[in-house]
């Protein structure tokens, strides 16, 4: 798969994009006396980290509205995704209204009524579950074959500096395939994964397409944000 | 409940799920504003976040604020400014919205996830600066 992306112009792109990147810090650099070669030199492996680091947070967003993109062709769009997710935000609301009024003494039935409906709730809900889940294969397969990509354009590469050390555990994916021991050292991973967190929860929530909170919470997660698709989104 | 002076208004159109118009904000500096929509409410709280993350964020990496303290520092602010916000100047009830500790989490993971960004980026290139006042080799 990452060969044929190679083909697609893909891989291309994204290494002319970093040249692009850095051939515009490179140019600050040229004002530096000769004898300050070795700080230019450090300056240029700085700038050309920051470039990497730009270019991840703008892979990132491009690689969450993919995501939305994709989701909203096969998913979003479709008359049955619609009809289903306002059942369930209607349910869900009404739901929330009924538990909030109902108090210990109430009657055997009316908690009979909030059970069935709970019941009627969570079937829509998996049903919802269901119709997403041809998008989540879509874009695993698609983002499977991006993150090959991007990770073997960035393998061994320091693309940030952290100001703190992480700690022991999570160290094995912030200096993944690093040489080195600075553990202040970000590989490419820890900063996408980060980004991604952060951008594309962003993303749904302006473009609209979160799920509502209502529903998140009867559904107790069964309805939360999109799971994540691909290896490492 | 809601504790303090509240006006009547017309309920404000929003769209869809998370997204706010800017009738919204608004609403969002006066102390007297109706919340009628909840969820318009938890939004506000939600952009306020990503708001203070990236502010910090950028103030954090340039400064440079480094190890745990740093991160200590934004989970505080970003939590004890918010809390200001609704429980003191908005004197809202929380528990309309399901107590301190919804209101508290509200968006804090993604604000989290989003300052973390942006002190790596910050940081890096903050680095570049001080490289320029290094002694020559």
């Amino acid at each position: 798969v990452t060969s044929l992306l190679s083909e697609s112009g893909c891989y291309s792109v994204v290494l002319k994009a970093r040249e692009l990147v850095f051939a515009s810090f490179f140019l600050t650099l040229e004002r530096f006396p000769a004898w300050q070669v070795g700080v230019q030199r450090r300056k240029c492996e700085m700038s050309t980290m920051f470039a990497d680091t730009l270019l991840i947070v703008f892979i990132s967003v491009c690689t969450a509205l993919l995501a939305e993109g994709i989701t909203w062709v096969l998913v979003y769009r479709t008359d049955k995704y619609k009809r289903l997710k306002a059942e369930v935000e209607k349910q869900s609301k009404k739901l929330e209204k009924k538990k909030e009024t109902i108090t210990e003494s109430a009657g055997r039935q009316q908690k009979k009524k909030i059970e069935r409906q709970e019941e009627k709730l969570k079937n829509n809900n998996r049903d919802l579950s269901m119709v997403r889940m041809k998008s989540m294969f879509a874009i695993g397969f698609c983002f499977t074959a991006l993150m090959g990509m991007f990770n073997s354009i960035f393998d061994g590469r320091v693309v940030a500096k952290l100001p703190f050390t992480p700690l022991s555990y999570i160290q094995g994916l912030s200096h993944r395939n690093l040489l080195g021991d600075d553990t202040t050292d970000c590989s490419f991973i820890f900063l996408y994964i980060l980004c991604t967190m952060s951008i594309r929860q962003n993303i749904q929530k302006i473009l609209g397409l979160a799920p509502s909170r209502a529903a998140t919470k009867q559904a107790g997660g069964f309805l939360g944000p999109p799971p994540p698709s691909g290896k490492f989104s | 409940m809601s504790g303090g002076r509240r006006k009547e208004e017309p309920p404000q159109p929003q769209l869809a799920n998370g997204a706010l118009k800017v009738s919204v904000w608004s609403k969002v500096l006066r102390s007297d504003a109706a919340w009628e929509d909840k969820d318009e409410f938890l939004d506000v709280i939600y952009w306020f976040r990503q708001i203070i993350a990236v502010v910090l964020g950028v103030i954090w990496g340039v400064l440079p604020l480094r190890g745990f303290l740093g991160i200590a520092g934004f989970c505080l602010i970003n939590a004890g400014v918010l809390y200001l916000y609704f429980s003191n100047y908005l004197q809202i009830d929380e528990e309309e919205y399901g107590g301190t500790w919804e209101l508290t989490k509200e968006g804090f993971m993604t604000s989290f996830a989003l300052f973390m960004v942006c002190v790596a980026d910050n940081f890096t290139a903050s680095h570049l600066d001080h490289l320029l006042h290094c002694h020559p080799l």
